[in-house]
């Protein structure tokens, strides 16, 4: 099998994009579920450079996609999607927990203003 | 009937320095004393302008949205143990003489949230763009809620009670307006509605909800509906 560099590259950050999650998780910086997700995740992007044309064939096949490259189209859209919401749903969080603390330190001085009146 | 001395009128407030003394000095001069005004992290000299006129001044450290604003007010009041709670907007738009006519279908209706509305006896002068947004609102909100409300969108609300004690509002923007009704409904609160005027200005229409923001809390509201009905209750 011939390889091109790309083929090199991709897999090798992969591998280092891994190492990576599983240091993380030892250090209790990433929960379990966070450390597989992207583990797997990775390791697939890896696997596809490896195999690309062998891997986005039987993608096009088992959706009855008719061209390989659509369904590498199809599926990045799907990955877009994903990740947006992910996203979106973090974003939302982050927000919310901003605002309780706002909230918090507004009522926290509103009592100290009430007890010294 | 609920005496003056024992509402609170609560007005959530961004930017609104150059109109806030007017609007409090108007509410105190219609006979409710207790004004509180929720500071959302203005830039400018609310607060003190506020204070100035004579209501109490809370204030966010930073700024996160009418909503927050509104919820921030509401667990104050349930610290509080206040009654019974108006609120109305920073803008000058809202009569502050109209809360009597709250207070007045509250007392006959007994119902838990009044909501002030703008277009069951319509003001002249409410710009069709606001008309507009305000039906497409509607229709969004009441296809949630089991009665149909005729301005799901008004600032001026009055709390009972026992509003003041369910409620707990979870969307920061103007969002607010349809999730404190669609939660109610949820509650089991009561929600009446009681005919207002409104007045427009210059500087009412530059602070008001624009086309993109309409959108952003239709999504914003949608999301929360569909996706998380939990925690709309």
């Amino acid at each position: 099998m011939k390889l091109e560099v790309y083929q090199i590259i991709v897999p090798l950050a992969s591998l280092g994009f891994v190492f990576n999650l599983f240091r993380r998780f030892l250090k209790s910086k990433a929960s379990w579920q966070e450390a597989a997700l992207g583990a797997a995740f990775w390791m697939s992007v890896g696997i596809f450079a490896l195999f690309p044309d062998a891997i986005s064939k039987a993608i096009a096949n088992f959706f009855g996609i008719k061209s390989n490259i659509n369904a590498i189209i199809f599926f990045c859209l799907g990955l877009i999607f994903f990740f947006q919401y992910k996203l979106f749903f973090m974003l939302k969080k982050n927000q919310m927990a901003t605002t309780e603390l706002a909230r918090k330190i507004t009522l926290q001085q509103a009592e100290k203003e009430d007890l010294q009146s | 009937m609920m005496r003056p001395e024992q509402i609170w009128i609560v007005i959530p407030a961004y930017n609104e320095g150059p109109v806030i003394e007017q609007v409090v000095a108007k509410v105190i001069g219609s006979g409710f004393p207790n004004v509180l005004v929720i500071d959302d992290g203005s830039k400018d000299d609310t607060a003190s302008q506020a204070r100035l006129a004579g209501a109490r001044v809370l204030s966010h450290p930073i700024n996160r949205g009418a909503g927050a604003a509104a919820q921030t007010g509401l667990s104050y009041a349930r610290r509080q143990g206040w009654k019974c709670v108006v609120q109305i907007d920073a803008d000058g738009q809202h009569h502050p003489e109209d809360i009597h006519r709250l207070v007045e279908v509250q007392a006959q209706t007994e119902a838990d949230i009044v909501l002030g509305s703008r277009f069951l006896d319509p003001s002249p002068g409410i710009p069709p763009t606001r008309v507009l947004y305000n039906r497409i609102s509607n229709v969004l909100t009441n296809t949630f809620c089991q009665r149909s409300y005729s301005d799901t969108q008004t600032g001026f609300r009055l709390l009972s009670a026992r509003a003041i004690r369910n409620l707990r509002l979870r969307l920061d923007g103007f969002g607010y307006c349809s999730e404190m009704i669609v939660q109610a409904e949820e509650k089991g609160l009561t929600i009446a509605e009681a005919p207002i005027q409104v007045t427009y200005t210059d500087y009412s229409l530059n602070k008001g909800q624009d086309l993109v923001m309409g959108i952003t809390t239709a999504v914003d509201l949608l999301w929360k509906l569909l996706f998380y009905p939990s925690k709309m209750k």
